[in-house]
């Protein structure tokens, strides 16, 4: 609606521009010298017309604001860095958060207990971990299926059999698998702490059905999981008082590690073989103009007699 | 400027040593407190905002956009003393 009125403008502007040019025109009388004072009078004529034109065009974008959920923030997370690694201890943390609050709806099939053993927790800590757990295994000598307490090898359990079920329990809505959600989101690392820690009012006029919950971060804004974290639901092994921002950041950590475990070798290598692959482009530089100083330094005589 | 974020900054690590006896501070919901003041403008928009659609029956009035400018506002503003601290 405004789109249309501004375009409206913009075609009367125009026909104003070009009417003042025509008699500009008529005034001075057209020669090819004066052809500069005409092409500046069309540069602003045009800049005129793709300013209203970007105006228009920020009233139109500004309806989309809840569409696409509030920008996060950025976050200096403590492994953000050219060489910084995880901390450690804060995906340990972190999986301790998974475990308590989110495996009951979400699960992370890609991520198997081994990957944690040299990571977060001792190997020891991993195998009495996985005994916990009851894996459906199978077919035995007799043909059947059979349970038997979980191994190193073992995924993480799921909470529900397969999607339907996971759509059933939670009033249609699905409940992603976590494996790769830092990957699998713009901006995943700020956006999931934003999301977990940024449970907040509504603005007015907002309604939001039963059921769903609003979070700004959210596309829409309207989120079927309701705030998950709060203060004191974990009691950390390691004594650091559980706040939600704490826990959120734990288990961003967390959800970071099992998405890009091998983020610390990749920045290793990278490192390295950047800075050896800039040595050697520096090598190859000089020699190339080494070979080259030949042809370069070339006279040519032009021997002409008329 | 700088005497109020090295303010923010020895406040942040004194909550992060909280006496046990103590209720842990959510250090989150503390910085955005003391991000608040610094915010007021857009609060004011939005407080505008929602006075004047305070009487629409329609439902289709809603001050998402000075919402948003407010929490944009206070969510930059809680990211900064984080940044200088050197992580979070």
């Amino acid at each position: 609606m405004a789109g249309g009125i501004i375009q409206q403008l913009l075609r009367k502007k125009l026909q104003g521009q070009s009417f003042v040019l025509s008699s500009l025109f008529s005034k001075k009388g057209y020669d090819g010298a004066g052809s500069t004072q005409a092409k500046s009078l069309r540069a602003i004529a045009l800049l005129g017309a793709g300013v209203s034109g970007f105006l228009s065009f920020g009233t139109i974008a500004s309806a989309d604001e809840a569409e696409h959920g509030l920008a996060c923030p950025n976050y200096p997370w403590p492994h953000e860095g050219i060489l910084s690694s995880y901390d450690h201890a804060s995906i340990r943390r972190g999986h301790q958060v998974y475990q308590q609050v989110c495996a009951s709806c979400h699960s992370m099939s890609l991520i198997s207990y081994r990957d944690l053993v040299g990571v977060a927790y001792t190997e020891d800590e991993v195998k009495a971990m996985a005994a916990e757990i009851e894996v459906v295994d199978g077919p035995n000598d007799e043909g059947e299926m059979f349970t038997r307490p979980g191994k190193l090898s073992d995924q993480f359990p799921q909470p529900y059999a397969n999607e339907q079920a996971a759509r059933f329990a939670n009033g249609g809505a699905y409940p992603p698998d976590l494996s790769l959600i830092t990957k699998a989101r713009h901006n995943g690392q700020n956006y999931v702490f934003a999301l977990l820690t940024g449970y907040r009012d509504p603005p007015a006029g907002v309604t939001i059905r039963e059921g769903l919950h609003y979070n700004p971060y959210f596309p829409g804004g309207a989120i079927a999981m309701p705030k998950m974290l709060n203060d004191g639901a974990v009691e950390y092994e390691d004594g650091t008082p559980a706040t939600e921002a704490q826990m959120g950041k734990d288990v961003v950590s967390f959800l970071s590690w099992a998405a890009e475990p091998e983020m610390e070798e990749r920045k290793l290598m990278g490192f390295k073989w950047i800075f050896l692959l800039s040595l050697a482009l520096l090598q190859a530089g000089y020699f190339r103009r080494l070979r080259w100083s030949v042809l370069k330094s070339r006279k040519l005589v032009v021997d002409v007699v008329n | 400027m700088v005497v109020y974020t090295s303010l923010t900054y020895l406040c942040v690590i004194y909550l992060t040593q909280y006496r046990a006896d103590e209720e842990p501070v959510d250090q989150k919901k503390y910085l955005e407190d003391l991000c608040k003041p610094k915010c007021v403008k857009p609060l004011r928009e939005y407080q505008a905002c929602v006075k004047r659609i305070q009487g629409d029956e329609s439902g289709h009035k809603h001050c998402t956009g000075q919402y948003f400018d407010y929490w944009t506002c206070v969510d930059k503003c809680v990211s900064i003393p984080l940044s200088q601290n050197g992580s979070i």
